[in-house]
C-alpha cells in the first residue's frame, strides 16, 4: 500500500526531547519522568510498557497535551506543545489527537454514532462519510449505531471509542490501556482493529499497556523504568516483551 | 454512628453550605418579620405609655362621633382630687398652601397644644402656641409645604373664613396615625375651639393623685355618656389598637416567609436525595460492617437535624439584621411608626425560628433518609455507578391523575361559585394547592418533554455544548423536577400577582370609562356639599364645556337607617337595573342597587324618607341604578323635591366634560380658575384618578414581587446546588470532553445552557400555573372582570428566570472548567 511506502520518509508524528515531569515540592518531590527522549514515526504503532509507577501514563499525558511538562519539549507534527495556552492545547487535541481510554470513553447520553461523530462536531468539521462508513464497517458497529453506551458490551464500547478516535483522522492516537477492562477475546478484537488502522489507514498510534499480549500487536515497544527510557523492541512477540519485562523487574531489585 | 455522621458532615460541608443558606434565608425572613413587628410594637407601647403616664385619668365620649361639652369639663374640674383638667380639641382646620388651596386630600386636623402637667404633645422646635395669633405645625407638613418657624400660615375656619397666624413651633404627632395622615395644626385651646367650630372636646385629660379613686369619682359625676379610664388603661388600649395593626403586618409578611420555607424545603429535599445517592457506597459499606437500617436512617436524619439547627441559628442572626435594616429604612422614610426603639430578638422569635428551621429540614430529609435504608449491602462491592434511570411508575401515574382531577375539580367548583365571596376564593386556592401537588408528582414525567421543547433554541444555537446541555438537563428527571419546581413556586405567584394587578387595572380603566365619562371632577376636601352652585353655573355658561352635572347630597333617615339623599342637575345616563329615570318627579325616588337591597324594596314599592324641612314623606321607587357605573347618590330625588325637603344645599360634586376640539390646557385653566376662590374645592381629572390607581397598583405589585424575590433567590440556591452536584458526578465525563477538544469556555457554556434550560422549565410551568390561577382567582373576586395578561411582564419573568439560572451556574461551571483533565480521568 502506498501509505506504508511513504511512512519512512515522513517526519515523526510526535517527538519528545529531555522530557522531565516533577510532582510535588520539597520532601514530597517525585520525579515521574527524568529526561525522556523519544520519537514516534508517522504510521507506526508503538506500545509504551513498564512496571507500575514507571511513568508510562505520565509520559502519554505529557505527549498528548493533557498534562504540562516540568522541562523539555514535545512536538506533535510541527507544533511545539510546551508554552501553549490551555486554549491552544485544546485546539491541538481537538484537531490532531485522538484518544482511547481504559474506561469511561463514551458520553452516556449520546448514541454510538453521536459518540463517534463527537470530536468532529466539537471542531465544527464535516465527517468524511466514506471514512465513516469504512470505519464503522471495520469495527463491526453497523447495527449498533443507534444504541446508547449502556446498551453496548464493554468490547463494543471500546470499538466505538476506536471508531471515534479514527474518524477525525488525527495525527496521532493515544490509547491508555484500551483493553484493560476487556476479556481477552474482545481485547484481541480491539487490538486488531488498531493494527488494521495503522496498516490500512496509515494511522499513528501510541498505546500505553502493561499486557505483553497487547504490546505484541505494536510494531515497536519502548520500556520505561523510574521515569526513564531503558530499552525498546521492534516487531515484538508476546514472549520477547515478557522476557524484556522480566529482565527489567529483575534489574530493578 | 454519631461520629460517622459528624465526619460525613465535615466532609460535605461545602455541599451543605448551599442548603444551609436556603434555610438560613427562610428562617431569617421569618425571624426578621418578628424582630420588626416586635420592635414596632414595643415602640408603640413605649410611646403611648410615656404619653399616658402624664395623665391620671382620661375621659372620652362613649359615642366616638360625639364630643364632651364645656359643661362636662367644668363637672370634671369640680370633682374633688382633680388637680388639673383640660379638654382636647380635634377637628378639621384646613391649612392653605402657598397656592391658596387647602393642603392634602383631606383637611388638616386642628388640635390644641397643652403645656404644663398635661402637655402630651412634644414640641420639637420653637415654642407651643401661647396666644391667639400663634400656631404650630407637625414637622412633616411643615417640611412638605416649605414652612419654617417664624413664617405666617393661613387656615380656614369652619365657615371658610381665612385666618393668618404666626408659626411659632413644630410638633411631633407621635404614633397617632390619623394626625400623621392628615397633618396637624396646633393652637391654644380657645383658638382651636373658635376656628374648628368644634362643639366640644374629643377627650378630657385629668391630673390628680389617686387614679383609681379619681376614675370612680369621675364616672359617678359624668354618668353613662362618658368612658372613664386611668392613664394606664388608656395606654393599654392604645397599645392594643397598635398591636392589631402590627399583627396585620406580621401575618402578611409571614405568608411570604412560609412560601420561602416551602421552597427551602424543596431545596433541602433535593440536596439530601443527591447526598444519599452519592454516598450509596458509603451507606452500603456501613451496612456491610453491620449497621442496621434504623441506624442508617437515623444517621441521615441526624445530619439534617444538625444542618437545620446550625442554619436556623444563622437565620436568627440574619433575621435580626433584616429587622434592624427594615427599621432603619422605615425610620429614614419618615413613616409615622416608632422606629427608634432598639431591635430586639425575643425568646418567642428564637424558639419559633429554631423550631421552624429544624422541623422543615428534618421533614424534608425523611424521604431521602428512607431511600438510604434501601441501599443493599452488596452495592458496596459494585464498581459501576449506575446511571439513575426513571420510569413512570403505576403508583405515580395513579396519584398524579388523582391530584390533577382533584385540583381541577375543586378549582372549577370554586370558579363557578358566586363571585365576591370568601369561600369561592378559598376553594380556588385549595384547588391551586392540589394542582401544585399534582405538578410536584408529575414533575419528573414533564421534565423530558419540557427540556426538549425549551431546549429547541439552545440546541440549535450553541452547537455541540448546547445539545449536550439540553440532554443533560433531562438526564435525571427526578432531580431536575424538584430543582425546577422550587423556582416554579416563585414564578407562579409572581405571574398570579401580575395577572391580578393587570386585570384590576384593565377593569378599573373600563369602569372609569363608563362611570367617569367626564374630564374633570370638582369636590371639596371634606366631601361635603360645600361648592357654591355659582361655580357650576359659571362653568355651564362657558362655550368650552359640553356638559356640567351637579350632584347635591344631604343626610336623611329612612326608618331606622341613616341614608344619603341627593339630587342632580344636568345630563346623566346611569346604567339602570330596573325601571326608568324619566318618571323621577314629585313623590318618586331612584335608588342605587345597594340601597334598594338594604332597604328591601323594588321598583313600584314605596320607601319612607325623613327630611329636614318636610318631615317624613313616602316615595315610590321608579328606578334602581347600578352603583358601579353611576355617580348618582344612593337615594336620588328630583331637583325641586330635594330643594323642598332640604333647602338650597350647595353642590357636593360637579362633573365637567370638555367640548370636542377644546384644548385640554385651556379647559383645565378655566376649571381651576372657577375653583380658585374656594380653597377647599379640589379639581381632579380622570387622567389623575387613573394615575393614582396605577400608582397604587404599581406600588403593591412592586412590594409583593420584592417579597417573592426571596423565594426565587432560595430556588436559585437549589439550582446552583443541583448543578454543582451534577458537575461532581460528571467529573470524568467533563474530562473526556475536554480531552476530545472541548475548550474551557465551551464547557462552562454547556453548564450555563443546562442551567438556562432548568430555569426556563421552572419559569414556564410557573407561568402556566400563574395564568390559570390568576384567571380562576379573578372569577372568584368579581363578576365581569377583564382578564388581562401582561405579556411583557411575563416575558420578563421568564427571561429573568433563565438569566438567574445562568447566574446560578457560574460557580459550578467555573469549578468544572478548572478541573485538571488528568486528575479527573484518574479519579474513578
Amino acid at each position: 500500500m502506498t501509505v506504508i511506502e511513504t511512512r519512512s520518509e515522513a517526519p515523526p508524528a510526535v517527538v519528545a526531547r529531555g522530557l522531565t515531569k516533577v510532582y510535588g515540592t520539597g520532601d514530597a518531590r517525585v520525579h515521574a519522568l527524568r529526561g525522556v527522549d523519544v520519537a514516534f514515526a508517522t504510521g507506526d504503532f508503538t506500545a509504551i510498557m513498564g512496571p507500575s509507577g514507571s511513568g508510562k501514563s505520565t509520559l502519554m499525558h505529557c505527549l498528548a497535551g493533557l498534562d504540562t511538562v516540568t522541562s523539555g519539549s514535545v512536538r506533535v507534527g510541527d507544533v511545539e506543545l510546551t508554552g501553549l495556552s490551555d486554549k491552544q492545547l485544546t485546539r491541538l487535541r481537538r484537531d490532531r489527537i485522538g484518544f482511547i481510554f481504559q474506561a469511561f470513553n463514551l458520553l452516556p447520553t449520546l448514541t454510538a454514532e453521536q459518540n463517534i461523530r463527537l470530536p468532529l462536531e466539537i471542531a465544527g468539521r464535516q465527517a468524511d462519510e466514506v471514512l465513516f462508513e469504512r470505519v464503522v464497517q471495520t469495527v463491526g458497529l453497523k447495527d449498533r449505531l443507534r444504541h446508547k453506551p449502556a446498551e453496548l458490551s464493554g468490547g463494543q464500547q471500546q470499538r466505538v471509542a476506536v471508531a471515534r478516535a479514527l474518524i477525525s483522522k488525527p495525527q496521532v492516537i493515544f490509547a491508555d490501556e484500551p483493553t484493560g477492562n476487556l476479556d481477552s477475546r474482545s481485547g484481541a478484537e480491539v487490538l486488531s482493529f488498531l493494527r488494521t488502522s495503522v496498516r490500512e489507514l496509515g494511522q499513528t498510534i501510541v498505546m500505553v499497556t502493561h499486557d505483553p499480549m497487547a504490546a505484541s500487536y505494536a510494531n515497536r515497544v519502548i520500556f520505561l523504568r523510574d521515569g526513564a527510557l531503558v530499552t525498546e523492541l521492534h516487531q515484538p512477540t508476546p514472549q520477547s516483551v515478557l522476557d524484556t519485562l522480566v529482565k527489567l523487574e529483575a534489574s530493578a531489585c | 454512628m454519631l461520629k460517622t455522621t459528624l465526619a460525613g458532615l465535615r466532609a460535605h460541608k461545602l455541599r451543605l453550605l448551599l442548603t444551609s443558606l436556603a434555610i438560613t434565608l427562610g428562617v431569617g425572613f421569618i425571624a426578621g418579620t418578628f424582630v420588626l413587628t416586635d420592635t414596632m410594637q414595643a415602640g408603640f407601647s413605649q410611646k403611648v405609655t410615656a404619653e399616658a403616664d402624664k395623665i391620671a385619668v382620661a375621659v372620652t365620649p362613649k359615642d366616638p362621633e360625639a364630643t364632651l361639652s364645656r359643661k362636662d369639663l367644668e363637672k370634671v374640674r369640680a370633682v374633688p382630687g382633680v388637680r388639673e383638667a383640660q379638654g382636647l380639641v380635634r377637628a378639621a382646620v384646613p391649612l392653605l398652601g402657598k397656592d391658596g388651596k387647602a393642603v392634602g386630600s383631606s383637611p388638616t386636623t386642628g388640635v390644641n397644644v397643652l403645656t404644663g402637667e398635661l402637655g402630651r404633645v412634644t414640641v420639637t422646635s420653637g415654642t407651643a402656641p401661647a396666644a391667639d395669633g400663634e400656631a404650630v405645625l407637625d414637622e412633616n407638613t411643615a417640611k412638605a409645604q416649605g414652612l419654617k418657624v417664624g413664617d405666617t400660615i393661613t387656615v380656614l375656619d369652619k365657615d371658610g373664613g381665612r385666618h393668618r397666624l404666626k408659626l411659632v413651633g413644630l410638633i411631633d404627632p407621635g404614633v397617632d396615625q390619623e394626625l400623621a395622615y392628615t397633618g396637624a395644626v396646633g393652637f391654644t385651646t380657645a383658638t382651636a375651639l373658635r376656628l374648628s367650630g368644634a362643639p366640644g372636646f374629643a377627650e378630657i385629660d385629668v391630673a390628680g393623685a389617686d387614679p383609681a379613686a379619681l376614675k370612680a369619682a369621675l364616672a359617678r359625676a359624668l354618668g353613662s355618656q362618658a368612658t372613664v379610664r386611668t392613664g394606664e388603661e388608656l395606654a393599654a388600649a392604645l397599645a392594643r389598637q397598635a398591636g392589631v395593626d402590627t399583627e396585620f403586618l406580621t401575618m402578611g409578611l409571614l405568608l411570604f416567609g412560609l412560601v420561602a420555607m416551602l421552597v427551602a424545603a424543596l431545596v433541602i429535599y433535593n440536596t439530601f436525595n443527591i447526598l444519599v445517592a452519592q454516598r450509596t457506597k458509603e451507606m452500603a459499606l456501613l451496612r456491610c460492617i453491620g449497621a442496621g437500617r434504623g441506624q442508617v436512617f437515623g444517621s441521615v436524619l441526624l445530619e439534617s437535624a444538625v444542618v437545620g439547627l446550625i442554619s436556623s441559628a444563622a437565620g436568627l442572626a440574619v433575621g435580626y439584621g433584616l429587622g434592624a435594616l427594615a427599621l432603619a429604612v422605615l425610620g429614614a422614610l419618615d413613616t409615622p411608626l416608632p422606629t427608634d426603639a432598639a431591635a430586639s430578638l425575643s425568646m418567642r422569635t428564637i424558639v419559633l425560628g429554631l423550631a421552624i428551621g429544624l422541623v422543615v429540614t428534618v421533614a424534608a430529609a425523611v424521604l431521602p433518609a428512607r431511600a438510604a435504608t434501601r441501599v443493599a449491602p452488596v452495592a458496596a462491592l459494585r464498581t459501576q455507578v449506575e446511571e439513575q434511570t426513571f420510569r413512570t411508575g403505576v403508583l405515580r401515574a395513579v396519584f398524579a391523575a388523582l391530584f390533577v382531577a382533584a385540583g381541577l375539580g375543586v378549582t372549577a367548583w370554586g370558579v363557578t361559585m358566586r363571585p365576591g365571596e370568601r369561600t369561592s376564593l378559598l376553594t380556588v386556592m385549595a384547588g391551586g394547592a392540589l394542582t401544585f401537588l399534582a405538578v410536584l408528582i408529575l414533575g419528573p414525567v414533564l421534565v423530558k418533554p419540557l427540556s426538549a421543547a425549551v431546549g429547541w433554541v439552545p440546541r440549535r444555537l450553541f452547537g455541540v455544548p448546547g445539545r449536550l446541555a439540553v440532554d443533560n438537563s433531562g438526564r435525571n428527571p427526578r432531580r431536575a423536577a424538584t430543582t425546577t419546581v422550587a423556582l416554579t413556586v416563585g414564578v407562579t405567584l409572581m405571574t398570579l400577582i401580575s395577572v391580578l394587578t393587570a386585570s384590576a387595572r384593565a377593569s378599573l380603566d373600563a369602569r372609569l370609562d363608563k362611570q367617569f365619562p367626564v374630564d374633570y371632577m370638582l369636590m371639596t376636601q371634606s366631601r361635603e356639599s360645600a361648592i357654591p352652585r355659582s361655580v357650576a353655573e359659571g362653568l355651564r355658561a362657558r362655550p368650552e364645556f359640553a356638559s356640567v352635572v351637579q350632584i347635591r347630597e344631604a343626610e336623611a333617615r329612612s326608618g331606622e337607617r341613616t341614608v344619603i339623599a341627593g339630587t342632580y342637575h344636568g345630563p346623566v345616563k346611569p346604567a339602570l337595573k330596573a325601571g326608568s329615570l324619566s318618571q323621577l318627579g314629585p313623590g318618586t325616588v331612584v335608588l342605587s342597587g345597594f340601597q334598594a337591597k338594604e332597604l328591601g324594596v323594588r321598583v313600584g314599592q314605596s320607601v319612607p324618607l325623613t327630611t329636614k324641612k318636610a318631615g317624613t314623606v313616602s316615595l315610590r321607587v321608579v328606578a334602581v341604578v347600578d352603583e358601579q357605573s353611576s355617580e348618582l347618590p344612593p337615594v336620588t330625588l328630583a331637583e325641586d323635591a330635594f330643594d323642598r325637603y332640604f333647602g338650597k344645599v350647595p353642590d357636593a360634586q360637579v362633573f365637567v366634560k370638555i367640548k370636542d376640539g377644546v384644548p385640554e390646557d385651556r379647559a383645565r385653566e378655566l376649571v381651576d380658575a372657577a375653583a380658585q376662590p374656594y380653597p377647599t374645592v379640589q379639581v381632579s381629572s380622570s387622567t389623575e384618578v387613573r394615575g393614582e390607581f396605577d400608582e397604587a397598583l404599581d406600588m403593591m405589585f412592586k412590594i409583593i414581587t420584592g417579597l417573592l424575590g426571596l423565594a426565587i433567590l432560595i430556588s436559585l440556591l437549589g439550582i446552583a446546588n443541583t448543578l454543582s452536584l451534577s458537575v461532581h458526578e460528571r467529573t470524568r465525563e467533563s474530562a473526556l470532553l475536554r480531552a476530545l477538544g472541548l475548550t474551557r469556555p465551551q464547557l462552562r457554556g454547556m453548564l450555563s445552557v443546562e442551567a438556562l434550560v432548568l430555569g426556563l422549565i421552572g419559569a414556564l410551568v410557573g407561568v402556566v400555573l400563574g395564568l390559570a390561577y390568576g384567571w380562576a382567582a379573578l372569577q372568584t373576586l368579581m363578576a365581569q372582570t377583564a382578564f388581562e395578561v401582561p405579556l411583557l411582564q411575563i416575558a420578563l419573568f421568564v427571561a429573568m428566570s433563565g438569566l438567574a439560572g445562568v447566574l446560578a451556574a457560574v460557580l459550578p461551571a467555573r469549578r468544572a472548567a478548572r478541573a485538571s483533565i488528568v486528575g479527573a480521568l484518574a479519579a474513578s
